[in-house]
């Protein structure tokens, strides 16, 4: 997927991205980087695509920013990362996981656009969400944490899907180990505990396992560390925003049970 | 009785002696400044505002107390003395303060209880401000106006206080009328959309969207969003803003009590009828009346 190799721009034209809804212009002057965003609806169809020359005359009505940058500097590269909180994903509807079953759901997660820039060495301008999700709230009113919504068909199949190029496929693998039958109408992926891979045709995260024991048992949580193995040829295209530590481990857990009654 | 006559003052003349002092007062005040700071830096992420100030003020006025009794200490001054008669002028200025003794003890109770800490939206009668400190006497507030209130401790005690921004989530509450005529499940849809739509509304906990009561004039809705405490009062800008102009486009009509004024020679005057002369009107107070000449 060229769309997140470096590119090379030149000064004084204009580039535009196409990223789902997400319409990225940029401009080099002599030794600036001007940069806006412009939105569409969430249902765009339109082709993604990294910076491509533009004659189109920039929209001058955007909200423009200015970064400053060597004269030298004529890359850029953009880069997906996962959003920078949680994600609690709802399914469209509920799935039931009788007991000692397993599933496995694809959930396609918006990514965020990182845009780099430089010389030989690129330096992180600036992080947009491709698609603006709403906020929800993760656990009871007394605590719990803000999150993004995310309403998933919560496929099984990841034929089944179609996958835009600013959306990563996260692969979610419910376990019941308890003695009753799951009903999974929500789940809660803490993203910022993922990293982006590139494949030939998608982008991945990294594998997460749930392990449902009981309504009164803590349901035991596992963000993979290794490559998703769904296609044969990933590549790392950035790492997690937070580092998975065990402590972290045992705070979602706690939220994952006060919120799905597990 | 402790006076000044106690401290030996031909000590000050005594070079080392006077070194000593000086260099206690030049030299301590400033390390004990940096002192407190340091500590209040280094105890900033493991402790909560408010207990990393009263630990940074405990430091510097033991400090202070210490370099003051080491300095008397210094210039032969009899310290028994001193505690003998700071217990009886504890009992006279026990009495003479009683307000202020109660402040000091109201302030130990805000400082154990802990309703509130520096940083978070209080609202006490009618003021509502953020809290600058907790002092031992008084809590200081910053408006949003940005006027400094000072409210004694022992008021806090006694009154009631809401502290706005002790959860992290808050409610909002809209309540809506709506005409007789519309459609309630429409109007419930709207709302709902409203909801979704705005960025500073959670998700979850979802909004609660009630037909709450049959009004006089109006159909009254509930209608109950959450957002986070940091996006309440854009919450709050905004809410109302777009269910006017949701319900302008839908039609939905917002009823609200009509009043029409006449004011002089600006209206029309009222309509009178002219009666003749001699015609019994309708009886006033029981009494038939005689016609009378109106106008204006």
């Amino acid at each position: 997927m060229d769309i997140w190799t470096k590119q090379t721009i030149q000064a004084e034209r204009a580039y535009k991205s196409q990223l789902g809804p997400l319409k990225l212009w940029l401009k080099k002057t002599s030794d600036e980087l001007h940069m806006a965003t412009d939105r569409g609806s969430e249902g765009c169809v339109s082709p993604c695509h990294g910076f491509t020359q533009t004659s189109d005359p920039s929209p001058e009505s955007l909200d423009w920013g200015r970064w400053v940058i060597d004269r030298d500097d004529s890359y850029v590269q953009l880069v997906p990362t996962m959003p920078d909180r949680g994600v609690v994903v709802r399914t469209e509807s509920p799935v039931k996981i009788p007991p000692s079953r397993e599933a496995v759901f694809f959930v396609s997660i918006p990514t965020w656009i990182k845009i780099c820039a430089g010389g030989s060495k690129l330096s992180d301008l600036w992080e947009v969400p491709s698609v603006i999700r709403s906020n929800t709230w993760f656990g009871d009113t007394l605590s719990g944490e803000l999150c993004y919504s995310l309403v998933s068909r919560a496929r099984r199949q990841v034929e089944d899907a179609d996958h835009p190029l600013h959306k990563a496929v996260c692969p979610v693998k419910i376990c019941n180990e308890s003695g009753h039958m799951l009903n999974v109408d929500r789940f809660c992926v803490h993203v910022e505990h993922l990293s982006v891979y590139g494949g030939v045709r998608l982008l991945w995260t990294n594998k997460v396992t749930i392990r449902f024991q009981g309504e009164d048992q803590i349901s035991k949580l596992d963000y993979a560390r290794q490559k998703p193995d769904l296609e044969s040829q990933v590549k790392l295209l950035s790492p997690p925003r937070i580092p998975f530590k065990e402590t972290l481990l045992k705070r979602s857990l706690g939220s994952f049970a006060r919120l799905t009654d597990f | 009785m402790v006076s000044l006559a106690q401290v030996n003052w031909t000590k000050l003349l005594d070079i080392r002696t006077g070194m000593h002092i000086v260099a206690l007062v030049v030299m301590g005040l400033p390390l004990l400044l940096g002192l407190s700071a340091a500590v209040g830096k280094a105890t900033k992420k493991r402790l909560s505002a408010q207990a990393a100030m009263l630990l940074r003020k405990g430091i510097f006025y033991i400090g202070t107390l210490i370099i003051v009794l080491t300095i008397l200490h210094q210039l032969e001054f009899k310290m028994g003395a001193l505690l003998g008669a700071a217990g009886i002028v504890g009992i006279a200025v026990g009495f003479a303060s009683q307000t202020s003794v109660s402040n000091i003890i109201s302030g130990l109770f805000l400082i154990s209880e802990r309703p509130f800490e520096v940083g978070d939206l209080i609202r006490v009668g009618d003021t509502t401000g953020t809290v600058m400190s907790i002092d031992l006497m008084s809590v200081k507030l910053k408006t949003f106006d940005n006027q400094f209130v000072r409210l004694p401790n022992e008021t806090l005690i006694k009154t009631q206080v809401n502290n706005l921004t002790h959860f992290p989530i808050r409610r909002l509450d809209v309540h809506v009328g709506v005409a007789y005529k519309e459609d309630v499940a429409k109007v419930k849809r709207i709302l709902a959309e409203i909801g979704s739509e705005n960025p500073f509304c959670l998700d979850e906990p979802e909004p609660i969207i009630l037909l709450q009561n049959f009004g006089d004039s109006a159909l009254e809705f509930l209608f109950a969003v959450w957002s986070t405490k940091a996006d309440y009062l854009q919450l709050k800008k905004t809410i109302r803003q777009e269910i006017k102009e949701r319900f302008d486009a839908e039609r939905v009509e917002i009823p609200f009590p009509h009043r029409t004024l006449y004011t002089g020679l600006a209206t029309e005057p009222f309509p009178i009828r002219i009666v003749s002369s001699g015609t019994t009107l309708p009886a006033v107070n029981g009494r038939p009346s005689k016609s009378r000449k109106t106008g204006n």
